[in-house]
């Protein structure tokens, strides 16, 4: 952590709350990147920043010294952004990252989808992609996104997700899967 | 010769793959092409940039948490009962500012709307909500779904357990401390026998084998643990799950 921020932590542990406003300004942007990837919309995405924020404060005293702030409040968003989605409830009654629930669950998001042909006659290829990702469980989702868009690691993807970087990496495995799958009607008729 | 499959591609394109993978890709034509079909797949998922941001983002974010931040006491030391009210109240304190945030979120997202947004916002949490007991709860959970469903013939799942379990059994005998303190018998029976389980779980002489796994599963099922977290954790406020009651119906 920069010696900058341990200062600005110190003092707000310290009963200085407006310190709170440097950590804020450095990463507001970045946490409202991250949340608009995952949620895929605005007003969730604003929700998810200002949930993460103060979450963030308030487990403020146990922030290790040793650990980024940005890093930190990033994987909270995360957090956050991945129980916005419905993380938390389609996930915890089974194994993360694995269960035969989650792929059920899956399975019955994608029966509920337009067909991708119909969709790409009428024009709406975007549309398609969208559908896509929804048919990701919020876990793949949000694994995917972080690897392909984030451009972060697994090792990172896990700590994020409080999972296993191979339940990770397996979450990546499935959401690619999943959406070679759907797009594979539109390189047919392409 | 052996074409590399689907996952080694994609453990590639994830910065996994080993030197053998880079030198196949670099000999076959076939399987360079279908790595590049991979990418091109990809490509259609590039992100979009999000949305713009006014330049006054960060005064605004600020703006609409300040106000909810209480600030952190003078750190001194006390006796036991006043750290644990004082942990209490802020816990309690924490789940009433993010309750209150949710509502002012969706006031400022609004704010431009001739909606009246509706200003007797219900009490959001009871004095016994703890956002971070809930935390713990969540994870407690998450843990005994691995191991639910741990395999015998899956020994690598093992270490992230024991790992994980080493974690929890420390927050856990704080909570376990707290609610003996605070007379919750219901929980602390709960938090008890999460204890031992942890207990075993982390600290198994010689490392857990298959068989001290299915041991454990047997004493989780025996004791129901798992049903009875997932009882704990419903009878805090779903804040998370359930964000639709922290809005005041403003949405």
């Amino acid at each position: 952590m920069g010696k900058s921020d341990h200062i600005t932590i110190q003092a707000i542990l310290a009963g200085d709350k407006d310190a709170y406003r440097v950590l804020v300004a450095q990463n507001s942007r970045s946490v409202f990147r991250v949340a608009y990837r995952i949620t895929g919309n605005e007003a969730d995405a604003e929700d998810v920043v200002q949930e993460a924020f103060l979450r963030g404060y308030c487990k403020l005293d146990r922030f290790e010294s040793r650990a980024n702030f940005s890093t930190w409040i990033y994987r909270i968003a995360v957090r956050c952004a991945f129980d916005k989605i419905g993380g938390r409830h389609m996930e915890a009654p089974g194994r993360m990252g694995s269960s035969s629930n989650v792929e059920l669950q899956a399975s019955l998001v994608v029966d509920r989808l337009p067909d991708p042909e119909r969709l790409m006659l009428s024009g709406e290829i975007g549309a398609i992609r969208e559908l896509a990702m929804r048919t990701l469980t919020p876990m793949e989702r949000v694994a995917f996104t972080l690897r392909h868009m984030e451009d972060c690691s697994l090792q990172e993807i896990a700590l994020a997700l409080d999972i296993d970087p191979n339940a990770a990496k397996q979450a990546i495995y499935r959401a690619v899967h999943k959406l070679r799958q759907r797009l594979a009607p539109l390189k047919v008729r392409a | 010769m052996k074409h590399l499959n689907e996952v080694e591609l994609i453990e590639r394109y994830c910065g996994e793959d080993d030197f053998d993978v880079a030198q196949h890709l670099e000999r076959c034509q076939e399987c360079e092409e279908a790595y590049a079909a991979l990418q091109v797949d990809f490509a259609e998922f590039d992100p979009a940039a999000p949305p713009e941001r006014a330049a006054s983002y960060e005064e605004q974010v600020w703006s609409r948490i300040a106000p909810l931040l209480p600030a952190y006491p003078v750190r001194k030391r006390a006796g036991a009962a006043r750290g644990f009210w004082l942990a209490l109240g802020s816990a309690t304190a924490c789940a009433a500012l993010i309750a209150a945030g949710f509502y002012a979120g969706r006031i400022w997202e609004h704010q431009q709307s001739p909606r009246v947004v509706q200003t007797n916002v219900p009490s959001p949490a009871p004095a016994r909500v703890v956002v971070l007991l809930s935390d713990h709860l969540d994870q407690s959970e998450r843990l005994l779904v691995e191991l639910k469903h741990a395999r015998s013939d899956d020994p690598q799942t093992f270490p992230p357990l024991r790992e994980e379990a080493g974690n929890l059994l420390r927050s856990n005998s704080k909570w376990r401390q707290e609610a003996e303190k605070s007379d919750d018998a219901d929980m602390v029976l709960v938090l008890n026998n999460l204890n031992d389980l942890l207990s075993q779980l982390a600290n198994e002489p010689g490392g857990l084998s298959p068989a001290a796994i299915a041991k454990l599963q047997e004493k989780m099922k025996a004791d129901g643990l798992l049903l009875e977290v997932r009882v704990l954790r419903s009878r805090l406020p779903n804040q998370r799950t359930n964000p639709a009651n922290l809005k005041g119906g403003a949405a």
